[in-house]
């Protein structure tokens, strides 16, 4: 397994944010975590990140222990997140914001990374160096998403990229995730659109108020009758 | 033609005040706190730098040394001086205490700074005005009718160096670009790698040399330093970012700028009484024009650099 989680715990002062969860991620597959609002999601991100102590358990990422490990120390370990809200830097430039994702690599071969990632996203290389806060919501996930990619991950960590965006946007959004897997990227996607999450995703897990609720393949979770009640019935 | 060389006076006294201007707007625009211990920074390379040329090295470990390295070792006491104040006031409360959410206590700690740092400087020195023995003051040129003292001229280009210098560093290089990730968005900031413990040392080292580099420039330009050299300094400073809008380097140039040129005009007009009557008045004059300083942004704290 490339991210092993057992039983982790996230405390926020006496609320029970996360309560003893595990997944996993395989390399090159994509998981997916549900849920609804207040589950627990952003906090276990937050955890996975290094944002948050956990109060217990374990984070194995490639067979080293990152439980207490530093931001910086998981992500030069390549896991990286694209955050919730896409956090781009709107006072930087589109082509700074790519910088940014290069802030903890360095410069080897950047310039070809760059390249590709113009490539992939012509609207970021038209916009170059722009602010950043004149993109539209769909291309900040874009430039949220390029960032990340830039810090040459081998596990992308996304927190709800298809929060605000158009339906076109989402679809792209959807088909991006699933190019860059095809890359061989392993990716933990935290998602309210369940529908679109499964279809992509090979294996997820289902948090209510923190606990796990549900885990299994996409295929069987999407089969469920409890999720297709509390989460398929309204889409 | 006098208002003219009054003009270039203005000129000469505002680039102090750009320099620890900057110093503050550099502070406030990433991490925004309002570093108080950048007055005492200033006056300790003056007052060090004093020292040294009068008496040499303590404990009799030599005798009067050159200025040119008196002041360099009296910069090196602030750059010094404005790291220890970050590791114990600005790092120490926020490991102790979370972020820095709480403004007020690193605030009214670096106010401590100062007052601590002052005294001490009154207790080893005395609290009188001291003659710095700088290069002469005679040293004059002429440019088409108008007067330049080659130390301020000298003094000026170095400011102006400097701050491009600055502003390159803050566009163009890792570490700029990293700091003004922490001036927007610390979380973020995090999680694409920036260590905050790491960089932010560098905000309080920049600010050091900023300042120490102005109290020696006004040591040698202006020829008297004392433990008081720092206040009027810093308020006229402050004042200078505040006009030029808080966080923004280009701001804190032009406010510097602004507040030295008031100031020379008013001696020249209303004496010297009227000065901070014009200086604070024109402040005042600016924040109900423009809330948010001649370069500022709506959003005070928010990416400015």
């Amino acid at each position: 397994m490339l991210l092993d989680v057992k039983d982790l715990e996230v405390t926020y002062g006496r609320t029970r944010a996360v309560r003893g969860v595990s997944l996993s991620v395989a390399e090159g597959e994509i998981v997916t975590v549900l849920g609804s609002n207040g589950a627990g999601k952003t906090s276990l991100l937050r955890a996975l990140q290094g944002a948050r102590k956990p109060q217990g358990g374990k984070i194995t990422f490639d067979g080293r222990d990152m439980t207490n490990a530093s931001p910086a120390t998981r992500l030069a370990a390549g896991m990286a997140l694209v955050p919730e809200g896409r956090q781009i830097f709107v006072s930087m430039t589109v082509h700074e914001n790519l910088l940014m994702g290069a802030y903890l690599r360095g410069e080897g071969g950047l310039d070809r990374d760059l390249d590709a990632i113009y490539e992939r996203f012509p609207n970021l290389a038209t916009r170059r160096d722009m602010k950043a806060s004149v993109l539209s919501g769909g291309e900040q996930q874009m430039l949220a998403v390029g960032r990340a990619l830039i810090s040459r991950p081998r596990l992308m960590m996304l927190d709800e990229p298809s929060l605000g965006l158009s339906p076109l946007f989402v679809a792209k959004l959807f088909a991006l995730i699933r190019e860059i897997n095809d890359g061989g990227l392993s990716i933990l996607l935290v998602e309210q659109n369940t529908h679109m999450a499964l279809d992509v995703a090979q294996r997820g897990v289902v948090l209510e108020l923190g606990r796990e609720m549900l885990s299994g393949s996409a295929a069987e979770l999407a089969a469920d009758p409890s999720l297709a009640e509390a989460y398929l019935g309204a889409a | 033609m006098l208002l003219l060389q009054q003009i270039v006076n203005g000129l000469m006294l505002g680039s102090v005040y750009v320099t620890v201007a900057v110093a503050f707007t550099l502070t406030i625009g990433i991490l925004n706190f309002l570093n108080f211990t950048i007055p005492t920074l200033f006056m300790l390379a003056g007052m060090v730098g004093w020292g040294l040329a009068y008496f040499g090295l303590p404990f009799g470990l030599s005798g009067p040394l050159p200025w040119p390295l008196a002041l360099a070792i009296g910069i090196a006491a602030a750059i010094l001086c404005s790291l220890v104040v970050e590791r114990f006031t600005f790092r120490y409360l926020q490991t102790k205490y979370g972020d820095s959410t709480e403004h007020a206590i690193p605030l009214v700690s670096s106010l401590g700074f100062l007052l601590i740092l002052e005294n001490l400087v009154r207790i080893a020195y005395g609290g009188d005005a001291q003659r710095f023995p700088g290069p002469s003051g005679d040293l004059t040129a002429e440019f088409g009718g108008l007067f330049f003292r080659v130390p301020q001229l000298v003094s000026f280009f170095i400011v102006l160096a400097l701050i491009v210098g600055l502003a390159w560093i803050m566009r163009a290089t890792r570490i700029g670009r990293g700091l003004r990730a922490i001036a927007e968005n610390p979380d973020a900031a995090a999680i694409l790698g920036v260590e905050t413990g790491r960089v932010v040392p560098m905000v309080f080292l920049l600010t050091g040399l900023l300042c120490g580099l102005a109290g020696a420039l006004f040591a040698v330009n202006y020829g008297e330093v004392s433990p008081q050299m720092g206040e009027d300094i810093g308020s006229k400073a402050i004042a200078g970012m505040v006009v030029g809008g808080l966080g923004s380097l280009w701001g804190a140039v032009a406010g510097g700028i602004v507040v030295g040129l008031v100031e020379i005009l008013t001696v020249h007009f209303f004496g010297a009484d009227a000065v901070q009557v014009a200086v604070w008045g024109a402040l005042l004059l600016t924040l109900l024009a423009r809330p948010q300083g001649l370069f500022g942004h709506n959003a005070i704290g928010k990416g400015k650099l």
